[in-house]
């Protein structure tokens, strides 16, 4: 087979030496022999040398190079079979310099401005000859960390040595060089040179401890921001979920249960307004009072309400009766509430209101909780209504704001009709409460000089849930089925009550619904002296209606009330200006509130 | 209006700016200067042996290009018993040792002579390569052409400057600058390598000798920078 000239290197451009590759020899004994020819001239020369360079080579001498002359070489294989030539191969000694490798490298650790680097040198490969210019060499060098795989490489060009800045303390390092004539082959990698690199531990750590310092000032100063700022990137963040409260009202305070602060709390500041407040003030949003015609909320509401009146026992308005009441409010809460489960679901309530009140859409239908004998609880119970009225004091209120207090007193006595429709029966409660000041809405006459109450400008109620009871609301034991309506308050600041009737009255002035019941003692009036003039008896119609439809009472109060002062005191009867009967409440017992205007019919 | 008006101050002031700069950087790479101009910086004589070493190794740079495009396409000719090249005439050491033997004078002799062998059949090459159909490869080519006769040709100038300095510091006392006419003719030099129009072929075998000639030209020069300067460089 043929032998292949494989490779033909020189190191320095004044030797060289070719290799070439044995054919199959087919087992026999082979000789080689290599022949070449100088630059197209006929003359057939034989290798000079085929031992320097080991087997299979052929190293041709100083005397025997010529450079830019082309060497036209031929390897010819002879054994007993015959003989074989090698394809010749053309060679010039100017393009096959492979030099070998740098000498004497050497890296030594250094240090600039207190940072490490590695300055390494080296030397040319001796035999190379760049002193008289005759090989231009360049060199390259590669660094790496010891255990890591990949080299970082330099080209250092002509210079013989080479600095490396971007190096770690306390690590060892790994240096190669190697180098190439400028047009050649380059050289092999020189033996590994390794430095190791000494802690400069201080340094370092001084540059640590001052990032470290730095980090953590940034930080305090990024917490102290975030502290400082917690509410509102809360609400940014999580906005909070609207529950039902009231303006000003804590409902803390319920919890813990505690009346005087209940009280306190229902006690509106600046409530009512004074005369001389702006007319914007006494501006008081709509109550608008969506009942569902679930019972059960309803009752469930009453009888927190009943609870809450529980807590409240005596407050400071009121008198002694008013501590009785209570307790009497009491039973008939559990009473009440006793009724409700029996007589089972109903329609939710729905609060008629009398022409005014119409544009409230208050509606709500009540059970008939009245059919057991409440009437003394009824006597007690409505004067509940006013019990509240001591937290809307002296000052006298807007016609509207009275009637919607009053209203909110009557729906509170139902409850709160839950807020938005009767879809809502069942789920959650939303009850909204809102004190809108329409005084278009409500054209009553006003009475003569009834005074004005002012309400508090926004008392919003809202809740949801069966269990919270707005503020209002929790007016003293109201049951939902008493109401009081007040009537009308005559000159004299008289306040007419009269019990709520049912749905159907749309009169002006009067929509008598006799609550439940024997003994009820309609408020007539209310006395000058703040005394409330009620009148007993009338009953018998509200039951039948009752008993018909399950009682739609609707709960408002026509009239307005006058107060002048915080408290009526209790009295069992009065006089009525136009009316026959001495109001005489038998066995009721009128608990002393304070009176309100409110706008008459 | 008013910043307009500064914004046309700034622009003409960047404009001088650069104006100045472009100069000042021409100056620097100003040729060499002529006897007697003050303004002009006068390289020394080690600035000139670098630029002409740099140019010298540009050239054989392109040269070698040129010719590996050419070497992977066609085959060589044969050119047992013949001279390939049309310097052949011209002795050049083969040796480092013969080539140090020279002396400054002839060594700078034989770098003139051979420059100015390839000055003209390069252009024609060039030109040559120019008419050649084939656009793809001949656009490049014709255009290392053209850029290796203007090295050429740079560098003849500036080797003959460089042989000049060095007669008048004393170091070429030999030097005759002149070189005879009959050395260089154009028209013997290419019809060396064809038999009628220059065809793809004759551009290999041109290439071939250019390349090995330019080498030449760049390792004669580094022996003179080196003999005559032993820096740290060489």
């Amino acid at each position: 087979d043929k032998p292949k000239l494989t490779s033909c290197r020189s190191p320095e451009k004044e030797t060289f030496t070719c290799w070439w590759q044995p054919g199959h020899d087919g087992g026999l004994p082979t000789t080689y022999a290599l022949y070449y020819l100088k630059d197209n001239s006929d003359t057939i020369y034989e290798c000079p040398d085929y031992h320097t360079a080991g087997e299979n080579s052929c190293f041709f001498n100083k005397n025997d190079t010529s450079v830019w002359v082309n060497y036209n070489i031929t390897v010819v294989a002879t054994n007993a079979l015959g003989s074989n030539f090698s394809d010749p191969e053309d060679v010039d000694v100017a393009y096959i310099v492979q030099p070998h490798t740098p000498e004497n490298v050497t890296v030594n650790v250094m240090e600039d401005k207190g940072w490490p680097f590695l300055r390494v040198s080296w030397e040319s490969p001796h035999k190379a000859d760049i002193r008289s210019g005759w090989i231009t060499l360049i060199y390259e060098l590669r660094v790496k960390l010891e255990g890591e795989e990949e080299w970082e490489e330099h080209h250092a060009g002509q210079q013989k040595m080479f600095n490396i800045f971007s190096i770690r303390s306390g690590s060892t390092y790994l240096v190669q060089v190697r180098c190439k004539p400028d047009h050649g082959f380059w050289s092999e990698w020189s033996s590994t040179t390794y430095v190791k690199v000494p802690e400069y531990f201080f340094r370092e750590r001084s540059l640590w401890i001052l990032v470290m310092i730095f980090s953590s000032f940034t930080l305090i100063i990024l917490l102290w921001i975030v502290h400082m700022n917690s509410h509102s990137l809360k609400h940014c963040l999580l906005p909070p979920v609207p529950g039902p409260k009231i303006k000003g009202f804590d409902q803390q305070i319920f919890k813990n249960g505690r009346s005087d602060e209940i009280l306190s709390a229902l006690m509106v500041p600046n409530f009512p307004p004074t005369k001389s407040s702006n007319y914007e003030d006494l501006l008081v949003e709509y109550l608008e009072v969506y009942v569902s015609e679930e019972q059960e909320l309803i009752l469930e509401e009453s009888k927190d309400s009943c609870l809450k009146s529980d807590s409240s026992t005596c407050d400071s308005d009121s008198g002694r009766g008013s501590c009785d009441s209570h307790t009497l409010l009491t039973d008939k809460c559990g009473e009440a509430k006793r009724e409700r489960r029996a007589s089972g679901e109903d329609s939710g309530m729905t609060i008629e209101s009398q022409k005014g009140w119409e544009e409230e859409a208050l509606s709500y239908t009540q059970e008939d909780v009245a059919t057991p004998d409440v009437s003394s609880r009824r006597v007690k119970t409505w004067p509940s209504v006013f019990s509240t009225v001591p937290q809307y004091t002296t000052s006298p209120l807007d016609q509207k704001t009275s009637l919607e207090l009053s209203k909110q007193h009557c729906l509170s006595d139902t409850l709160f009709p839950p807020g938005s429709s009767t879809k809502e029966v069942l789920g959650p409660n939303y009850w909204e409460f809102d004190l809108s000041n329409k005084q278009s809405h409500l054209p009553q006459p006003q009475t003569h000089g009834s005074q004005q109450l002012q309400a508090h400008s926004d008392v919003n109620i809202s809740y949801t849930g069966n269990k919270q009871v707005p503020a209002l609301l929790q007016l003293p034991g109201f049951k939902s089925t008493e109401y009081v309506e007040v009537q009308k308050v005559n000159q004299e600041d008289m306040v007419i009550l009269q019990p709520v009737e049912s749905d159907n009255c749309g009169r002006d002035e009067e929509c008598p619904h006799v609550l439940q019941g024997e003994d009820y003692s309609k408020v007539k009036g209310v006395g000058s002296d703040n005394l409330l003039l009620l009148q007993s008896g009338v009953k018998a119609r509200m039951g039948d209606e009752m008993e018909a439809n399950g009682v739609s009472e609707s709960c408002y109060t026509s009239s307005s009330f006058a107060t002048t002062q915080k408290h009526i005191d209790s009295m069992h009867s009065a006089t009525i200006p136009g009316q026959e009967e001495p109001i005489r409440a038998t066995t009721g017992y009128v608990d002393t509130t304070t009176m309100f205007t409110l706008p008459m019919y | 209006m008013d910043s307009l008006v500064v914004l046309t101050v700034l622009t003409w002031f960047a404009v001088i700016a650069l104006m100045y700069l472009k100069y000042s950087v021409m100056a620097d790479a100003a040729p060499i200067c002529s006897y007697g101009q003050a303004t002009c910086h006068v390289p020394s004589l080690a600035d000139l042996f670098d630029r002409v070493i740099q140019q010298s190794s540009r050239m054989h740079g392109i040269s070698t290009d040129l010719h590996s495009e050419f070497d992977h396409y066609l085959p060589s000719k044969n050119f047992i018993g013949k001279q390939r090249c049309h310097t052949y005439a011209i002795l050049t050491p083969d040796d480092k040792e013969k080539a140090q033997r020279l002396g400054r004078e002839q060594l700078t002799e034989v770098i003139l002579r051979l420059l100015m062998a390839w000055g003209d059949p390069l252009s024609q090459l060039h030109w040559s390569m120019s008419q050649d159909q084939n656009q793809d490869f001949n656009q490049y080519r014709s255009n290392k052409a053209l850029e290796i006769s203007d090295i050429v040709r740079e560098l003849k100038d500036g080797v003959i400057k460089v042989a000049e300095r060095m007669k008048r510091l004393g170091l070429n006392g030999n030097f005759v600058s002149y070189i005879s006419p009959e050395n260089v003719d154009p028209f013997s030099a290419i019809s060396f390598y064809k038999r009628g129009e220059l065809n793809s072929v004759d551009h290999q075998d041109l290439l071939y000798c250019f390349r090995r000639d330019s080498h030449k030209v760049k390792t004669y020069l580094r022996i003179l920078k080196c003999s005559t300067f032993p820096t740290l460089d060489c």
